[in-house]
């Protein structure tokens, strides 16, 4: 992909399968986020594709990948803070094929993040930080996704948070989807995820797993080289 | 002198009727209001042929009109009529549009407007037409000792209830939840799967079936329709959306009401020769908005409009 | 190098306004109208792209600007015997002074420029639409008070008895003035600090641009030159009120689009072209014989195809016919050596 004539991301491959957490970390400016908004179709392509199955997703328009089962949590989260949180969450079946089972799928929702049901009526504003990231990631399940993308989720959050929403990736997984998951934070990435690949301006370094996670040599070197 | 003068102001702008005949005309602006404020807030675009929109409704019924038509089927006309050059205006003018500077926009619109408006004028001549049919509804009826017409009422109902229908379909509905969302952030809102075309084409659509009741409603008063008709109040509506506040559908809404009030009240209780420059108060308030309270008199907030 | 690249910016402009001129000599008198009135046109469309294209901020207001040249132009050159007769209300002071041809194109331009001042003090802060807007608000207003304002000129009616002083040598003189006006004030300092402005206001403010005052000064001469434009066409042709507001406001926005709003080049191309158009169109309406076929538009359609043109170059073609940039010649070919 390119930024006004200058190539973003070059030669960048991987796979996420059903079932598998895969991590991308990499240095601020590697191309993490570029790699996630090509493949959600907010920049374009020059050459290569983004497949889901055996469907191209390449030059689609954003909701067509998003009806065909990509759901992305943003970074920074992006709720309507003046809307309220079941609104938000509402919004989130926009996305979805069928419309049956929505009260089901709500209620598994809520069954990972309690905290939804907890504050339905309220301005999606006035929640704190991590219960903010909660919602986002809830907003992104009610759509029935078969690939669940994630962008940064951990930013600005406090450690405790981020373990419990870390784990429940692990749970989302379990239940099916593919997890792609943008991260700063390399080493709980490497060491949740079933493989992480490594970004460094603009190209695939390296690929790690999670015996790596603790071999910090190994993992610098990863950054700098 | 300026004391007495004062006073009858006062005395006249307190009048029934002139109160009455205030809240009739900003009702009318409100409902144009929330056209230009639905599209905007979904297109981010200023439609300055708003008002030819109505226009075009307006000589639909008077070509109605002409040929001895029932009422109803004129009315049919006129909604089709405008539905359909709405459409239009959205494929053939505003999607190409989108992303483009504001600025860009606003003269692309005013060309269009202007598109139109000759296009008037070459077909039905500067004198154009009359459209007399809903004409009975212009006769007034006694209401605590003045004379208030029957169309006055007509309009604040229906605006009302035009209103009233409206928050409903913003509020409860999905397809409402999703423009309210495109509103705020429509980049967010495509990534959940909100369609954009969708969004634009149900806003554009009901702004359009809006400017036709307003076609109904101000051919009642004034039945002879020209190729500049409706262009005051168009005017009234663009200083009353940046009055009030263009960002938000409510406080556009309420601009575009406070506008056509005190017009309205102003025009009833001046004496003529002051309320010449009438235009020039309005404009001036405008200007005074847009130096020291840019995001509008009736919101809280978030700006939209970039200084140096 | 440069120097030529210079050249060539003012040539372009000024020599097509050049031979505009000469051939206006050369056709008939019936004709040679259009050719003034393109030439005004170009002094017109010029002026608002000495705001409108190095600022990069619209502005609908200009021809209130024109019109106040063209009221304080036209109210001190009727001759004091006949102003009774339009305009029976004015000012002592205004009654009593008669000027010649010159002077009053000068208290035009000054009138407009100070007008442009004053208006810009607070206006210049605002961007993009908030702009757009203020200043459709201020062509409302000048509309508004010279529509009804008596003490100051004819109000509603209409402007005659003014000498007819421009005829097509001083058209075209005139309009190659605010060319060079317009390409001095854009090679200058000033002209260039603003044009950064407008591409990246983020670093010209770093370098200690002030894009307030640069608007300001801009906003000011163009407001000088817009009310030479409209001395000058007072002294053309007798109108009224309505004749400088919403319709020429759209005419010369959509001239100066359609050429190409951000070069001089663009302005002057715009201008001669729609003139052009609406020329031959005007003709058409007239009934007019081409190759052997009598054309015979209804009245009124000029506008319809000129407004159908602005909307189609906006939609396909935003930066216009010369596509924003002014005029340069061909680089020649030299081999480089590797």
């Amino acid at each position: 992909m390119a930024y006004g004539g200058v190539a973003a991301v070059r030669g960048v491959s991987f796979s996420v399968p059903p079932g598998e957490v895969v991590g991308l970390i990499g240095p601020n400016g590697a191309g993490k986020s570029t790699t996630l908004h090509a493949i959600v179709g907010l920049v374009a392509t020059r050459e290569g594709d983004v497949r889901l199955g055996d469907r191209s997703l390449c030059g689609r328009s954003p909701e067509a990948i998003a009806r065909a089962g990509v759901a992305l949590v943003p970074e920074g989260r992006r709720l309507f803070a003046e809307l309220t949180v079941d609104e938000n969450l509402r919004l989130g079946l926009a996305a979805r094929g069928s419309k049956n089972g929505v009260e089901e799928d709500i209620a598994a929702v809520i069954e990972l993040f309690p905290i939804v049901d907890e504050f339905r009526n309220r301005h999606a504003g006035a929640l704190s930080g991590g219960q903010q990231q909660q919602l986002a990631i809830a907003r992104a399940l009610v759509a029935k996704p078969s690939i669940l993308l994630l962008d940064e989720p951990s930013l600005g959050l406090a450690p405790t948070i981020v373990d419990l929403v870390f784990s429940t990736l692990r749970v989302i997984a379990e239940r099916g989807i593919g997890v792609l998951l943008v991260e700063q934070r390399a080493q709980r990435t490497v060491a949740l995820a079933d493989r992480t690949h490594v970004l460094a301006n603009g190209e695939l370094r390296l690929t790690l797993t999670p015996d790596d996670a603790a071999d910090t040599d190994r993992m610098v070197a990863a950054y700098l080289s | 002198m300026i004391a007495s003068g004062l006073t009858d102001f006062v005395g006249d702008a307190l009048d029934l009727q002139v109160q009455i005949d205030a809240i009739g005309l900003g009702a009318v602006i409100a409902l144009m209001a929330v056209g230009i404020g639905l599209v905007f807030g979904v297109m981010r675009l200023v439609n300055f042929a708003y008002g030819q929109l109505i226009m075009a409704g307006a000589f639909a019924l008077a070509y109605a009109s002409d040929r001895d038509w029932p009422v109803g089927v004129g009315i049919a006309l006129c909604f089709a009529v405008v539905l359909l050059l709405s459409l239009a205006m959205e494929r053939v003018v505003f999607r190409p549009l989108r992303g483009q500077s504001a600025a860009v926009m606003l003269i692309a619109t005013f060309a269009v407007a202007f598109l139109l408006q000759s296009i008037a004028l070459l077909w039905f001549g500067p004198l154009g037409k009359t459209a007399t049919s809903l004409v009975r509804l212009n006769r007034p009826v006694e209401i605590g000792g003045a004379d208030i017409r029957k169309i006055t009422i007509v309009t604040i109902v229906t605006a009302a209830i035009c209103l009233v229908l409206l928050v409903a379909l913003l509020n409860r509905t999905s397809i409402g939840l999703h423009m309210r969302a495109a509103a705020i952030d429509s980049q967010t809102a495509r990534l959940l799967g909100v369609r954009a075309n969708l969004v634009s084409t149900v806003s554009v659509l009901i702004a359009g079936a809006l400017a036709a009741v307003v076609a109904v409603m101000l051919t009642v008063q004034f039945p002879t329709v020209t190729p500049t008709f409706a262009l005051q109040e168009t005017i009234l509506v663009l200083a009353g959306v940046v009055v009030g506040g263009m960002t938000r559908l409510l406080s556009a809404t309420l601009g575009g009401f406070f506008i056509g009030y005190v017009s309205g009240l102003l025009g009833g209780a001046l004496p003529s020769a002051q309320s010449q420059y009438l235009p020039s108060l309005v404009f001036g308030l405008v200007i005074l908005v847009l130096l020291i309270r840019p995001d509008g008199l009736f919101t809280r907030g978030r700006g939209l409009v970039e200084r140096v | 190098m440069r120097t030529r690249r210079a050249a060539v910016e003012l040539l372009g402009p000024a020599l097509l306004v050049v031979a505009a001129g000469i051939v206006g000599a050369l056709v008939s008198q019936t004709n040679q109208i259009y050719f003034i009135t393109a030439l005004i046109s170009v002094a017109t469309v010029v002026a608002i792209y000495v705001f409108v294209g190095n600022s990069g901020v619209l502005s609908f207001g200009h021809i209130s600007f024109f019109a106040v040249g063209v009221w304080a132009a036209g109210v001190l050159s009727v001759p004091e015997a006949e102003k009774p007769a339009t305009m029976p209300y004015l000012f002592d002071f205004l009654s009593s002074t008669t000027v010649g041809n010159v002077p009053s194109l000068l208290i035009a331009a000054a009138v407009g420029g100070v007008f442009a001042f004053l208006v810009g003090l607070p206006l210049m802060r605002l961007s993009g639409l908030a702009a757009g807007i203020a200043t459709f608000a201020v062509l409302g207003i000048t509309n508004n008070i010279l529509r009804y304002y008596e003490k100051i000129g004819p109000g509603l009616n209409t402007f005659s008895s003014v000498p007819e002083t421009t005829d097509l040598v001083q058209a075209t003189v005139g309009a190659m003035l605010v060319i060079f006006a317009a390409f001095a004030y854009q090679r200058s300092r000033l002209g260039r600090q603003l044009r950064a402005a407008r591409e990246d206001p983020a670093a010209a403010r770093a370098v200690g641009v002030s894009i307030y005052r640069q608007r300001l000064m801009s906003f000011a001469l163009s407001g000088f030159l817009a009310g030479f434009a409209g001395g000058l066409y007072i002294h053309f042709i007798p109108i009224n009120i309505d004749a400088v507001y919403l319709d020429l406001t759209f005419i010369t926005l959509a001239m100066l689009v359609i050429g190409g709003t951000t070069s001089l080049w663009g302005a002057v191309v715009g201008a001669l072209f729609v003139s052009g158009l609406d020329s031959v169109l005007a003709e058409m309406e007239d009934g007019m014989t081409l190759l052997g076929r009598t054309i015979d538009l209804p009245s009124g359609s000029r506008i319809v195809v000129v407004s159908a043109v602005m909307a189609l170059v906006l939609i396909v073609r935003p930066s216009g016919l010369t596509g924003g940039r002014e005029l340069s010649l061909p680089k020649l070919r030299t081999a480089v050596a590797k």
